[in-house]
């Protein structure tokens, strides 16, 4: 009985950990390319989580509505990119921040003001009966969310090491004078990754809705996604990922040993220790830079 | 005696005209914006002048608002010894952020901050014996000795508008003290200044206290003013609105920090009839402000002043 019991809690951290990985992706992948960490990444999961709502209740099937939600993230992150960020983006680090806070804000009063605070409910795409394996239980959405996050990292990847544009965005990231001299458009690779990140982050949305309901605090998921971002050293991917699922775990568990009071207070307590002795992550390499 | 101070001395009695004329609600309002000034004031001074990014000045609000709270609510201590309590309470917490702060800088130190947000807000929530949790805090009628009557709106709004004045005062001498070139020492080249002999890990840290100082201060004299206080008070939307104060405003500009605080306390009054377009509008106008107003409101203050008050202003900040 407790082997099978922590297994399931193992299965349920990794599974809510996938989508802190997803969020984390999302947020890791335009600050590794232009240097823009966006604050406002957790309200286009919640839009994505509401786009989502939308054509289910126009009763379209869910890869339909999966596609839509994936394009619906990409023109957002798109216009988002043309319209705010590059204009702004060679302002100090705090313009920034802000401005990317404000979007989030945005989004989200816009939603409020049109669907208030009700929590709607979404199905998942397999139903509710449990998966049982060798005496574990096992919820069918969390396996297609584990499923999903698998899939887009390994698509990442792929697209990192092989397509043409993935190799260009890593150059840019590493420096983007030498890139725009090799003959990479900077600008069309900030697209590009923008694009990818709303993608990913609506797809979270998307994918988390089923398990928390759909209200206009979905986008509080981006706290946890950033936690895991800075465990994993804030520019890798796997470091995402793991972090994702670390602080998944971390979570889960810690409301069975030390109580729920603390499993809230559990993901900001890593974050300021991570900020304190290894602002670089548990994977990313040490940055010295002294003043 | 110059213009500035002439403008200042008008703003103050035009203030105390309008409390005692115009009855209890409006003297509530203009005491709330005064608590925003502080605030906004505070913040631009940490942001503005020292170059660091906070994201959690709601939170050292709400330690001054609590503790200012919990001194006069379980103790029976006068606002006027609980306030500066709270406000010390939350330098003393500001100081300990500092410390890490010291060595991380932009997004590194926004994200410590935003979690520091977070612990706070849990906390506050989760001890709810003490903090009275999501149901709030009730705070009784400020009383300047324990037998004495409670204080009118009108005597809680002059209390108040010492306090701004103090504040603005303290941060105008401040800004042209050693310290203060100090911190915009710090802003502008981190390594110039430690070149100069400045130790930048102890400006920052200062910066940091100080600036939680006048957010704890803000928070205090708000637990007062309104009497009751709950962690929604203090969450990030807070946090978002003062930073909308000195963007709006003018960053590095205490002229800049008061414009902005008054004008957006006025925003949710002008926008009653449409209350739920409240935080869109004041997202949108901060995304305005960002993209084609970098340099806030208090560029147009500079450009009615005369030339030679703008050269004199220049140079004091």
């Amino acid at each position: 009985m407790p082997l099978t019991f922590y297994l399931q809690l193992a299965i349920a951290g990794v599974s809510v950990g996938a989508i802190y990985a997803l969020v984390a992706l999302a947020i890791v992948i335009p600050f590794k390319a232009s240097g823009v960490l966006n604050f406002g990444q957790g309200e286009v999961a919640t839009l994505g989580a509401y786009t989502a709502l939308i054509l289910t209740q126009s009763g379209l099937a869910y890869p339909v509505i999966a596609l839509l939600v994936i394009v619906t993230g990409a023109v957002v992150g798109v216009i988002v990119e043309r319209l705010l960020i590059r204009p702004i983006a060679s302002a100090p680090p705090f313009t920034i921040v802000i401005a990317t806070f404000a979007i989030g804000l945005a989004i989200k009063s816009a939603i409020q003001i049109h669907w208030g605070d009700t929590t709607f409910a979404l199905a998942g795409p397999f139903g509710d009966d449990p998966v049982i394996v060798g005496g574990v239980r096992m919820n069918p959405t969390s396996l297609w969310i584990v499923f999903c996050t698998v899939a887009i990292t390994l698509l990442l990847a792929a697209f990192f090491r092989f397509a043409r544009t993935g190799k260009a965005m890593r150059a840019v990231a590493i420096n983007p004078e030498a890139a725009t001299l090799m003959g990479v458009r900077v600008n069309g690779i900030y697209r590009w990754a923008w694009a990818i990140s709303a993608t990913i982050g609506a797809s979270a949305g998307l994918l988390v809705a089923p398990v928390v309901g759909i209200n206009p605090e979905v986008g509080q998921l981006i706290l946890r996604g950033l936690v895991a971002a800075v465990l994993g050293g804030f520019t890798s991917i796997q470091g995402a990922v793991v972090g994702g699922i670390v602080v998944g775990l971390l979570e889960t568990f810690a409301s069975i040993t030390v109580g729920s009071t603390f499993k809230n207070l559990t993901p900001f307590i890593v974050l300021m220790l991570l900020l304190i002795f290894r602002p670089y992550g548990l994977f990313g390499a040490r940055d010295v830079h002294r003043v | 005696m110059n213009v500035r101070s002439a403008i200042g001395a008008i703003g103050v009695v035009a203030l105390v005209f309008v409390a005692s004329a115009f009855g209890t609600y409006p003297t509530y309002l203009l005491s709330l914006a005064m608590i925003n000034v502080i605030a906004a004031v505070g913040l631009n001074l940490l942001i503005g002048n020292s170059g660091q990014i906070s994201l959690c000045h709601s939170s050292f609000m709400a330690v001054g608002a609590y503790v200012s709270a919990l001194l006069t609510a379980r103790l029976g201590l006068p606002f006027w010894a609980a306030i500066p309590v709270g406000a010390a309470a939350a330098a003393g917490i500001g100081a300990l952020l500092g410390l890490p702060a010291r060595r991380l800088s932009g997004i590194y130190l926004a994200l410590a901050t935003l979690g520091f947000l977070q612990i706070v807000q849990i906390a506050i929530e989760e001890f709810a014996d003490v903090t009275g949790g999501v149901r709030g805090l009730t705070i009784p009628k400020a009383r300047v000795v324990a037998s004495a009557a409670p204080m009118s709106a009108f005597a809680l709004f002059c209390v108040v508008l010492v306090s701004c004045a103090f504040s603005i005062w303290v941060a105008r001498n401040l800004l042209r003290s050693r310290l203060g070139r100090e911190f915009n020492a710090v802003r502008q080249s981190p390594h110039a200044a430690q070149a100069l002999g400045i130790s930048v890990a102890r400006v920052k840290l200062t910066a940091f206290a100080l600036s939680s100082g006048y957010a704890g201060f803000a928070g205090g004299l708000f637990a007062i003013v309104v009497g009751f206080v709950d962690p929604n008070e203090f969450g990030i939307g807070a946090a978002l609105r003062q930073l909308t104060f000195i963007v709006i405003g003018g960053i590095g500009s205490i002229v800049g920090s008061i414009l902005g605080a008054v004008v957006l306390s006025a925003l949710p009054e002008l926008l009653r009839p449409v209350k739920e377009y409240n935080e869109l509008v004041s997202a949108l106008l901060l995304l305005a402000a960002l993209l084609f107003m970098p340099h806030g409101l208090v560029m147009l203050w500079r450009r009615l002043l005369p030339t030679r008050l703008v050269a004199t202003r220049e140079s004091a900040a």
